[in-house]
């Protein structure tokens, strides 16, 4: 099924920056961190920014760089790690800038989950100290 | 059997680091030993007691040179429940900590905090006051890295206050000029910034640096701790190269200082040509090749801000402003120390930064 609504950053706890034209996600509240291929960084600009997902399908597939069933796979993807919720209100414009850098993008649409560090975010009061990594990490709650 | 101690909730959070702040301030007679120790625009005053504690911060510090100049000093209170007027320690109450929330909570009052559960060992810092109080249990009730680095936790809060930042990375240089190393735990760090000072390269430090992005990237020494594990120990030489060394830490590992093994005196800074991410590759010989911005952010940022109490959002600004600011490699380790100092030294003599 497409994916058609508007999207927005889940929460201010999602910060992000670009890296020639690469994006890195930090979420505050469980110190996840996400990092996007070309591709991708693209589709999250577009999407964050209130790009509906049915305009973005629409261009990407017209252009032939990343197919449908990828991008609701993707979006899908952005929900379940926490980073995008659906929104409403007014759609925002894809850019012919954007489109133009999707049209460039070399890798596949991608988002690597790094999460090693994160088991520093959230504690149960009754915890293990996880010495052996070296600086107070404790075990994360289950 | 003790009267019950204070649980302490978010909602109580900011009462109760005032209340550290105030009791820790108003009982400074009560401490025997005061320290000072000038580093890098900052002087810092330690009220404490005698003991292992004032031993790693009259050792573990690298003083800043004399002529650098002190933009401001900031005091730490260091105190525990052995001393007449200070009380118990209070306890994390049934709520779930989420440290974010936590650090949330006291910047919204205006102040920073950490707490470690097991010891209930507490920090607070006031930065608008540049004071702070570390309330343990007892005069030991510390963790066990805290030597290692002392009171790191007030040295972020307060260098962050001023835009810079002690950076969870390795350092080396060479005529003044020098890379960061960074990554995370087991990346080889650690044995890369042992290997240049065996063969004659300078560094500020490994574990934490501060860095200033005011004019180009320039890092400052804070903490003069290297540390090895006892196959890196073996592998470097280093059982020959001390005269004598101390017990393994509560790592396993060896604990000595830069200045046991550094050919000249620690540099007061280096300029940051480099952002380098280091990676044991197995193969003979070292190599250094371009890697993306995105993949050094990645492999920098995120110990960096985790081992690091609050200060998240600003950490993750700064370390993305230091990653673009600075070309960024892959550092092929070799297997040889020597080589591995060597590839690095012709890179910081070519100028490719």
């Amino acid at each position: 099924m497409q994916q058609s609504g508007i999207y927005a950053v889940a929460s201010k706890d999602i910060v992000f920056e670009s890296f020639d034209g690469e994006a890195v996600v930090l979420d505050l509240a469980t110190g996840k961190y996400f990092g996007f291929s070309d591709s991708g960084s693209r589709i999250w600009e577009a999407l964050s920014s209130g790009v509906p997902a049915s305009e973005l399908i629409d261009a990407t597939t017209a252009v032939g760089t990343v197919g449908a069933g990828e991008i609701d796979s993707f979006i899908g993807q952005l929900l379940e790690f926490g980073l995008l919720v659906p929104a409403s209100g007014a759609p925002a414009l894809l850019s012919s800038e954007l489109l133009t850098q999707l049209a460039q993008a070399r890798e596949p649409l991608k988002v690597d989950l790094h999460d090693d560090l994160a088991d520093l975010i959230v504690v149960d009061p009754i915890h293990d100290v996880e010495e052996p990594l070296g600086w107070p990490a404790v075990k994360q709650a289950t | 059997m003790g009267a019950p101690r204070q649980q302490i909730t978010l909602e109580s959070l900011p009462d109760y680091a005032r209340h550290v702040l105030a009791v820790a301030e108003n009982r400074a007679a009560s401490y025997p030993v005061t320290s000072k120790v000038k580093l890098p625009r900052l002087e810092l005053t330690v009220h404490l007691g005698p003991g292992a504690l004032a031993d790693a911060i009259g050792n573990a510090f690298v003083p800043a040179r004399a002529g650098e100049a002190e933009a401001g000093a900031c005091g730490i209170f260091v105190t525990h429940a052995g001393i007449e007027g200070i009380p118990a320690p209070a306890t994390w109450g049934n709520q779930l900590y989420i440290p974010h929330a936590f650090a949330t909570r006291l910047a919204e009052a205006g102040l920073r905090g950490s707490y470690f559960h097991d010891l209930d060992f507490w920090q607070f810092y006031d930065p608008e006051r540049h004071v702070g109080a570390q309330l343990m249990m007892s005069a030991d009730g510390f963790p066990p890295w805290e030597p290692g680095a002392p009171l790191r936790a007030f040295l972020h809060w307060e260098y962050a206050a001023r835009g810079m930042r002690l950076t969870h990375a390795g350092t080396l240089g060479l005529n003044g000029k020098g890379v960061l190393l960074g990554g995370s735990g087991g990346a080889g760090k650690s044995g890369t910034v042992v290997a240049g000072l065996l063969n004659g390269l300078d560094s500020v430090g490994d574990d934490y640096v501060l860095i200033d992005l005011n004019e180009g990237v320039t890092a400052y020494p804070l903490f003069a701790t290297l540390k090895q594990d006892p196959r890196g120990f073996a592998r470097l030489g280093l059982g020959q190269r001390l005269k004598s060394y101390d017990p393994l830490n509560w790592q396993g590992k060896h604990q000595f200082r830069v200045d046991d093994i550094a050919a000249r005196p620690i540099p007061a800074s280096l300029d940051i040509v480099a952002l380098m991410v280091p990676h044991i590759s197995g193969n003979l010989e070292s190599s250094i090749v371009p890697v993306s911005r995105k993949d050094a952010m990645i492999a920098l940022a995120p110990s960096g801000i985790s081992q690091m109490p609050g200060e998240r959002e600003s950490g993750f600004r700064f370390f993305s402003q230091l990653t673009s600011l600075l070309p960024c490699y892959r550092l092929s380790l070799g297997t040889r120390p020597a080589e591995i100092a060597a590839t690095v030294s012709d890179f910081l003599a070519r100028g490719d930064g």
